[in-house]
């Protein structure tokens, strides 16, 4: 999936900027870094991509579609083609590791037992396979990390986006994550990971977008051209 | 929809069922207790439209015939007053029939009418009006009818009994769209806001749901089934309880009745009536979650569910 964000602006009512003119391109099956310090606006950025929030000003295009105009219907259909994993994670408390993964699955028409033998596939890559049954609060912050990201990949996502997915997790877990963002790339996927883990960034060598109070300061690519609309 | 969303959806009412289990009984009762009142209102006007009809029944127009006919004069304008709109049935008093009826009637001052000629009363037709047409513009029109005929002398029907019977139906008719209203719309609001309470409950749940692309439908779906299941156990329930009322309370009732009409019977609602009251329950269960989830949704507009 390719990303296009043309001067968008977000103000938080009465009068706080979080994100001002940001132009950005991301190109299909690339995996790019947004990193900066607390509050500088990068889960605010995430959550314009996948319209969790909406921008005050700009556009944003994703595969040529502007997100800005999506009716809910066309939000719905275009998170069904992405995997989120979210800072707090979000699982229902009341539902097992495994369903919980299994339920992004099962929301879209795949069959309880499918589902589930997916879910079980994922957390086993993902070395959860002995607490596929307990419930999330029982696991540590790491294996909830993990359970996240099981439950953004169980669709097969185009794009991946995942704020802060190594946040609460040691280095050598941290790792094994980055191998599997890698993995999902190759497989064709755009990756656009939120983090201020400068090691791994480093490491991994991929495109580094810094934001600070609100503004780009470095990686915005410099590429940034007119979109072409599919309307 | 696919069949693996609509067992989705029967799961997330399961056990939305479970974990809600006291919301969901007590807002059913609160439906139970709306449609019990609404039911006992059917009862009350089953009951008195049987009553009224059985006075309607007791309504004739009469017209008395000017002169003796011969069999087939007679004969014609028996079945020229059959075909008359309106007209249940005829029926034909002599002049001999009269004259022993109204022997009868005297019982022991009988001996009053000796000396007097047997045919001095006249014959009559007595004319029934069919159910539905005992208003006063249908019963004006036969008369008048009637009064055209040669044959006929005089034509007599109790007027005020047959505008007051009108306005009784009519009355009542009013009264129960009136109480209905009420009813719907304080059962509306409950539901509403039962509905409200469970997505508030389940908001983590649906905020998941909306952010993995889950559509609008399949989210709308299970509060939707809950709320037509609530309904129905409701109308079950206030059907249980009107026919506890109905066997507790049918021999005292029906010691009054007696006075009023024939055989003094108080009826219970008939299956139809039955089942009207549950599919009330189920339509305004599901109603009442339809336009709650359409406000609730409105401030979505595909974001988060609001806090």
């Amino acid at each position: 999936m390719r990303i296009q964000l043309l001067h968008v602006s977000k103000t938080f009512p009465p009068r706080q900027q979080a994100l001002a003119d940001i132009n950005l391109e991301i190109g299909e099956r690339e995996l790019v870094f947004i990193s900066g310090p607390s509050g500088a606006g990068k889960s605010t950025l995430l959550k314009l991509l996948f319209r969790e929030l909406e921008s005050s000003e700009g556009e944003i295009l994703i595969d040529g579609r502007n997100v800005t105009r999506l009716s809910s219907r066309g939000v719905a259909r275009l998170r069904r083609k992405m995997g989120l994993v979210f800072q707090e994670f979000r699982f229902l408390p009341a539902l097992s590791v495994i369903d919980n993964v299994a339920l992004a699955a099962q929301v879209l028409g795949v069959s309880k037992k499918q589902s589930r033998v997916k879910a079980y596939q994922l957390l086993k890559e993902l070395g959860l396979k002995d607490r596929y049954d307990a419930k999330p609060f029982m696991l540590s912050a790491g294996e909830q990390q993990r359970v996240a990201i099981a439950r953004a990949l169980i669709n097969d996502p185009s794009l991946v986006i995942a704020d802060e997915p190594t946040g609460n997790i040691d280095e050598e877990l941290a790792d094994g994550i980055m191998q599997l963002f890698l993995k999902i790339r190759d497989r064709g996927a755009t990756v656009v990971i939120a983090t201020h883990h400068r090691v791994l960034m480093e490491r991994y060598g991929a495109r580094v977008i810094k934001i600070e109070r609100g503004f780009i300061i470095d990686g915005s690519s410099g590429r940034i051209s007119r979109p072409e609309y599919t309307w | 929809m696919k069949l693996s969303l609509i067992t989705f959806v029967f799961r997330q009412v399961r056990s939305s069922l479970r974990h809600l289990a006291w919301s969901h009984i007590l807002t059913s009762m609160t439906m139970a207790l709306t449609l019990f009142v609404f039911g006992a209102f059917m009862m009350l006007q089953a009951n008195l439209e049987q009553l009224l009809t059985a006075w309607g029944d007791q309504i004739h127009i009469t017209a008395y015939l000017g002169r003796a006919l011969e069999p087939a004069e007679l004969d014609r304008l028996l079945k020229s007053v059959e075909t008359l709109p309106g007209v249940e049935r005829v029926r034909y008093t002599s002049q001999t029939q009269a004259w022993n009826e109204f022997q009868s009637v005297l019982g022991a001052q009988s001996g009053l009418l000796e000396g007097l000629p047997h045919d001095v009363l006249p014959a009559s037709l007595e004319i029934s009006v069919k159910r539905g047409q005992r208003d006063s513009s249908t019963v004006e029109r036969l008369a008048q009818q009637l009064r055209e005929k040669s044959e006929v002398a005089s034509v007599e029907y109790p007027q005020e009994w047959v505008e007051r019977l009108a306005l009784i139906v009519l009355a009542l008719a009013w009264v129960k769209w009136l109480v209905a209203g009420v009813f719907f719309l304080a059962t509306f609001f409950i539901v509403g806001n039962t509905v409200k309470l469970a997505i508030y409950a389940r908001r983590d749940e649906v905020e998941i749901m909306q952010l993995v692309g889950a559509s609008e439908t399949l989210i709308k779906a299970p509060f939707v089934l809950e709320g037509m299941l609530q309904g129905v156990a409701g109308g079950a329930l206030a059907l249980a309880a009107l026919w506890a009322g109905y066997v507790l309370l049918r021999e005292q009732i029906e010691v009054f009745a007696g006075a009023l009409w024939s055989d003094g019977h108080v009826r219970f609602l008939n299956l139809e009536a039955a089942f009207f009251l549950v599919a009330i329950g189920l339509v305004l269960g599901a109603g009442g979650s339809l336009v709650s989830l359409r406000r609730i949704v409105k401030t979505w507009r595909g974001l988060q569910v609001p806090v």
